[in-house]
């Protein structure tokens, strides 16, 4: 139970706080109800319990004990309610077994009622026995000879009418509480909506950092996000430092190696014998290891910041420096690049690609080598663009296709020719998530393909 | 010819200078930039062979300090960086070509050589002189069909006057162009290698390739059929 909870997604901070501001508000409202309530209560019994005490000062005016101590009262002490059954007010004298009762309460069951001492009063609010508001009052009453006669009052009141106020306030109070609720609820969405701001911007920023269209925390944000924002900083500037570093210590390893191959090579006798064969070719597989794994193996994790690179001028470099190295072949390179068409990464792996594809087409190919660059929708500047190189040579025959296209094929088992710089191609495109394709171009050579989608 | 080698891991100088003396070059070797910017400046070179990753000064800012003494001569890179940014900034630098490590010491051999024949202005390998054919690859020379055998040194001298064909060549510059700093020179040596150069090749004397101009030096003139 313990860890399936630990497992599910915590709430929203707005689902939070949403449920915990309802939680006080209910607790809350529901405390200054009840006790609006009661005090609504108190106050309403308090004002039956005068108007029931000035009852009894009119039945007492009614009131009269004879010299023989007979009780006498009359029938309508002053108050029409007391006169008219069914009223829900009713008036009950006790003189020494002797009862009055107030017409009112023709046909009314009513309680049985003690006696009160002279001089006190006995105020009870309806029980599950008595369901009756009960005033009593005990009076002395003096005769002219001087005898006394305990008397007892009591004014009975049905709490019909004190139920149907409270009823009435209850229905109001819960109303008005309710709207108050109501309020304070939207008030909050409200607040959480301009207070959360803050943290949905950074969450829009982070998110255009992973996308590459940010390279760090830049923004001004409220000032308890600023240790957020300068740690989240200095975690990417340890990471790209990391990566930085990663990819020195490869480059830097990679080169290293190169020049004891160098050594190797030249220390070689010259002869063809088989044992140098065997350590020549043993050279060029850690060569092949060394461009393709080591050195591109750096680059698989690309940069996330891609900056434009113009693409044709990118290829003029390439093209001029081919024509310097193949100066004496007589190579004529045709480039048929869109204008303003941009490549969206490193510049460096711009230059690898279109390089390694050139040089071959160069290489093999009879002096005529013809690039095409088109951008693959051109309403959508980024939408990625494809590469073509062809050349007069042979061709690459159909079977050796899909050998050639093999990623991580180890080096005696590639293709030769083509081979070397086709796999460094192949580790540039898989960066790139682009695809390749190999054909035969109308120049009678190879066709080389190559899309990049960003 | 001569040539400059800078390079700074000595095991790869020291082999590298080995081949390129068997080939018949005279070899100044460095081993920081630095050093072998003053080489380049200061020595008679045919052509520079640099590795970019240089202590003192790197091989791009060494190209670019020579090219900017206008030093014309070709300039092989030597990389371990294999790159095309790489190669592309050294090409710019004002670099020939270049050449990434590890190599093949005949890759080596053929790519100076065929840089030499460039700046010379000689397309192809194979130097026809009136009854004579020379092969600047594989360094023999013949008459027709019969070989001809030159010493090291003969042919050092003859390569140089057919890299400079209907030039004035000095005895000192000649001298200069075959022998390393270093080595103890005698201008007397060039006449005797001219003697022997001309014996074999034109024992008859009728086609006097190599001219002696008297008190300036020797020019090779090519006979206008050739190429």
């Amino acid at each position: 139970m313990r860890a399936e909870r630990t497992h599910t997604k915590p709430f929203s901070l707005r689902l939070r706080l949403l449920i915990l501001v309802v939680f006080l508000l209910v607790i809350s409202l529901g405390m200054v109800g009840f006790a609006l309530d009661a005090a609504f209560q108190r106050s309403n019994e308090a004002g039956l319990q005068a108007r029931m005490e000035s009852l009894v000062y009119l039945v007492l005016a009614a009131t009269e004990v004879d010299a023989d101590g007979s009780l006498q009262v009359e029938d309508d002490p002053g108050d029409p309610r007391l006169g008219q059954p069914g009223s829900s007010i009713y008036a009950v004298v006790d003189q020494g077994g002797q009862r009055w009762v107030s017409p009112s309460s023709l046909g009314t069951d009513l309680p049985a009622l003690g006696v009160v001492e002279p001089g006190t009063s006995v105020f009870a609010t309806p029980l599950e026995a008595r369901r009756f508001y009960i005033l009593q009052y005990g009076v002395s009453w003096e005769l002219a000879d001087g005898s006394m006669h305990p008397l007892t009052v009591s004014i009975l009141v049905r709490p019909r009418e004190i139920r149907q106020e409270k009823n009435a306030f209850r229905l109001g109070l819960w109303r008005s509480l309710g709207a108050t609720a109501l309020v304070l609820v939207v008030a909050q969405l409200v607040i959480l909506m301009l207070g959360l701001r803050p943290l949905r911007r950074i969450t829009q920023d982070i998110s255009a950092i992973e996308s590459g269209e940010l390279e760090r925390l830049e923004g001004n944000y409220a000032s308890e996000l600023e240790p957020l924002k300068r740690n989240l900083n200095r975690l990417l500037d340890t990471e790209k430092a990391n990566q930085t570093r990663y990819r020195n210590a490869l480059d830097s390893l990679a080169h290293s190696l190169k020049t004891p191959l160098s050594v190797i090579r030249s220390s070689l006798p010259a002869d063809t014998s088989a044992k140098s064969d065997v350590v020549q070719n043993a050279v060029s597989d850690m060569q092949r290891l060394v461009a393709t794994r080591l050195q591109r193996g750096a680059i698989t994790t690309r940069s996330s910041i891609a900056q434009a690179v113009d693409v044709r001028h990118q290829v003029k470099r390439l093209v001029q420096s081919l024509e310097r190295v193949y100066s004496q072949d007589l190579i004529n390179i045709e480039c048929n690049i869109e204008p303003g068409l941009a490549f969206y990464g490193e510049q460096r792996d711009l230059l690898e690609l279109a390089g390694n594809l050139l040089d071959n087409a160069c290489k093999y190919g009879d002096g005529q080598v013809r690039l095409t660059a088109r951008s693959i929708n051109p309403a959508a500047p980024r939408a990625g663009f494809t590469l073509q190189v062809e050349d007069n040579g042979p061709g690459i025959p159909e079977q050796e296709h899909e050998q050639l296209l093999k990623r991580g094929v180890r080096g005696d088992e590639r293709v030769d020719g083509h081979g070397l710089g086709l796999a460094i191609v192949l580790e540039i495109i898989s960066a790139y998530n682009g695809d390749i394709h190999i054909g035969a171009s109308d120049l009678g050579g190879a066709l080389v393909s190559v899309s990049l989608k960003p | 010819m001569r040539i400059l080698l800078v390079e700074d891991d000595t095991a790869l100088q020291a082999s590298l200078t080995g081949i390129l003396r068997d080939a018949g070059y005279a070899v100044d070797v460095s081993g920081d930039g630095i050093e072998g910017l003053f080489f380049g400046e200061e020595y008679p070179i045919d052509l520079a062979i640099i590795d970019l990753g240089l202590p003192g000064m790197s091989g791009l800012e060494l190209i670019r300090s020579l090219r900017k003494q206008e030093r014309d001569f070709p300039i092989l890179i030597l990389t371990a960086r294999s790159e095309w940014q790489d190669k592309v900034e050294g090409l710019e630098s004002g670099a020939d070509d270049y050449l990434t490590k590890p190599f093949h010491p005949e890759e080596l051999k053929a790519r100076v050589g065929a840089l030499l024949r460039r700046s010379a202005g000689r397309a192809q390998p194979l130097v026809e002189l009136g009854p004579l054919t020379i092969d600047l690859v594989s360094q023999r020379v013949f008459r027709g069909e019969e070989e001809i055998e030159l010493t090291t040194y003969e042919y050092k001298v003859f390569e140089y006057l057919l890299m400079h064909p209907d030039e004035v060549v000095t005895k000192t510059v000649l001298s200069e162009h075959i022998y390393e700093e270093d080595a103890d020179r005698d201008s007397n040596v060039i006449e005797v290698f001219i003697g022997r150069l001309r014996k074999k090749i034109d024992p008859g004397g009728e086609l006097n390739p190599v001219e002696t101009l008297r008190g300036r030096g020797y020019r090779l003139n090519t006979p206008p059929e050739s190429a």
